[in-house]
């Protein structure tokens, strides 16, 4: 080996590679067997990982399920509601449904007369008294993309303890599925848009960028899932986000501005209105995507798969998820890192309400911050007056999203239907109209993404030039001297 | 002694999609293979040649020819790449390895702990590769 030679050049021949794994081949559980894969620089064999697997699900979930013990030992578990899981077609959803049928929803055999009545097996029985499984489709909102209802609903069915719940991302701007989730129904401004369909498209057709674009479609998903979990009167929602996908999930969420939601991102509550509260858990947030490939492949598990959304690779998300997938591989510990220390992150100050899009908590006066750091000019901004404002209601990243650098769209909107007759305003998802009803029945007719007499609004206009000399008249030299 | 080796290779978690919808797939390849790890005819039929004509009269540790190796990962990856995979490259091979994202298991074995790409194919070997990026 020399020691001062060109490292550029004798890179190999210098450094061995590091092997991903501490100490031996062998299991360090069993430290019997020969390993199978290796999880953070730690091997473990198949027999030892599976029911690894099983442990790490269980003691994210058991905690959340009860909110209040019955005393020093938990004799029996019961949940105030029913279980509604989100299933994307995708590797964590997919995991996550199988753990929960294993664990909680297993099929009577005769195994069951064994053992007392406290035994583990008896105490996790009929934990929630009905699951359910819902599936977004958003094949209709892109052209290109195929429908895979009933390849999920295969899947599901093969359980045989959970209830399928199709869902479309068009039944956030349908007012009959509003009706279906059995909720009052407010007076929902008319819309030039015949279909959900079009109003949903029209919708995601006006977001200024791809990344507001994918969160938007995020956010339909999740609200849709929340809506339809509390008309099933669930008390659970568990999704299927594993650790690196929580962690891509924060990293962009905080990047699009989502830093004061911080902590729903891992643990929610999101009180419904009514008596019922539901708590949204993501029990494989200990898991990594390695883990949930093994578990699927050894367990058999079909995974249909996510058909991505074209034209999303250039979102915040999708670069996200690049960067901590090529870290998982490289640096796997710094994947729990990332989400170790958000879980230490709060907001400085307390919420003040719920954003009327995502419904997660809105900062204070989040609109004014932003349009302290802003460059404003409120000249000539009579306009649309007796319109009322969405803005105030919005938390800080909707309210970013809506109003890209580019917001070629939102713009539309803000005019009003009396100026420009041919401009629409853009559709809302039907929890957003029914807010916005609400505040227009106190305060008068019409609906806007984005008010501008209260929030940030950016003007160009040519000044003359008299105006532009007053501006910097004070720094310019005199002619005389 | 046989101059290839028989392999098992299977693709699961959406990657199947890259190699024409079809998860099973069995493979020979010759016992050495160019050191560049190039899959060209060319390449392939004189390696085999070289092969067979050391095969004959060495054992399985005979002296590697020149310019050279054993079939390894890594030539399987480059193999899959240029002969079997459909379409988008880019989403099965990263430089000279599996994307960021694919677990590959030998046997049954995260390819990790058997050495990644340098580890060196026998015939029977089975070959699992699978995407962990197909949806979330």
């Amino acid at each position: 080996m020399t020691s001062c030679g060109n490292p550029a050049a004798e890179i190999d021949a210098l450094m061995t590679r590091r092997p991903k794994f501490d100490h031996s081949k062998e299991c360090v559980k069993c430290k019997g067997r020969v390993g199978n894969i290796v999880i953070r620089h730690v091997v473990y064999c198949r027999e030892c990982f599976l029911p690894l697997v099983n442990t790490k699900f269980r003691k994210i979930l058991q905690p959340s399920i009860k909110e209040k013990l019955d005393g020093p030992r938990q004799k029996s578990l019961k949940a105030s509601g029913n279980l509604t899981m989100g299933l994307s077609g995708g590797l964590g959803s997919t995991v996550l449904m199988d753990l929960v049928a294993k664990n909680y929803f297993r099929s009577s055999g005769p195994e069951d007369n064994k053992g007392g009545k406290d035994h583990p097996r008896k105490l996790n029985e009929k934990v929630w008294k009905a699951g359910y499984v819902c599936y977004v489709e958003v094949s209709d909102a892109f052209p290109g993309m195929r429908d895979s209802t009933a390849d999920i609903r295969a899947i599901v069915e093969s359980y045989n303890v959970f209830e399928f719940v199709p869902l479309k991302l068009e039944d956030a701007f349908d007012p009959s599925w509003w009706d279906r989730v059995d909720l009052l129904l407010c007076d929902i401004p008319s819309s030039n848009f015949s279909t959900p369909l079009d109003r949903l498209r029209a919708y995601l057709s006006a977001m200024p960028t791809q990344t507001a674009l994918l969160s938007s479609v995020q956010a339909l998903i999740r609200l849709l899932l929340l809506y339809s979990a509390r008309s099933t009167q669930s008390s659970h929602l568990l999704l299927g986000t594993s650790l690196t996908s929580l962690s891509i999930n924060l990293i962009s969420g905080i990047a699009q501005g989502g830093g004061f939601a911080v902590r729903e991102e891992v643990d929610e509550e999101w009180h419904t209105g009514t008596e019922m509260t539901i708590r949204v858990i993501r029990p494989l947030r200990d898991l990594t995507m390695k883990e949930c490939t093994a578990w699927a492949w050894w367990n058999h598990l079909t995974v249909v798969g996510e058909t991505p959304i074209p034209s999303a690779k250039q979102g915040i998300g999708s670069l996200t998820k690049d960067f901590i997938v090529g870290l998982e591989t490289d640096y796997p510990s710094t994947v729990s890192t990332i989400a170790r220390t958000c879980s230490k992150l709060a907001p400085k100050d307390k919420a003040t309400g719920v954003c009327a899009l995502c419904q997660r908590p809105t900062q204070f006066r989040a609109q004014q911050w932003k349009s302290q750091i802003s460059i404003l000019s409120y000249s000539n901004s009579k306009e649309s007056t007796d319109r009322i404002s969405l803005a105030p209601s919005l938390c800080y990243a909707c309210h970013t999203s809506l109003t890209g650098r580019n917001s070629r769209s939102v713009n539309r909107s803000v005019k009003s239907h009396d100026d420009i007759t041919s401009d629409v305003p853009i559709p809302l998802p039907v929890w957003v109209q029914s807010h916005a009803s609400m505040q227009s029945n106190s305060r008068g007719s019409g609906t806007s993404l984005i008010d501008d007499a209260s929030t940030d609004i950016m003007k160009v206009r040519k000044m003359n030039r008299e105006e532009m000399k007053e501006q910097i008249g004070s720094y310019l030299l005199d002619d005389d001297l | 002694m046989a101059s290839s080796v028989s392999l098992k290779i299977e693709f699961g978690g959406g990657l199947e999609l890259l190699f024409a919808n079809q998860s099973s797939h069995k493979l020979t390849l010759p016992k050495f293979v160019p050191i560049s790890n190039s899959t060209s005819l060319s390449s392939l039929s004189s390696s085999n040649l070289k092969d067979t004509d050391t095969e004959s009269a060495t054992s399985d540790d005979a002296a590697i020819p020149d310019g050279l190796k054993r079939v390894d990962v890594t030539y399987l990856l480059h193999h899959l790449r240029d002969h079997l995979l459909k379409e988008r490259p880019e989403l099965f091979m990263d430089k000279e390895t599996v994307r960021p994202g694919i677990l590959v298991l030998i046997n049954d074995t995260d390819w990790e702990l058997e050495g990644e790409g340098e580890y060196e194919l026998k015939s029977g070997d089975e070959l699992v590769f699978i995407s962990t990026l197909h949806g979330g």
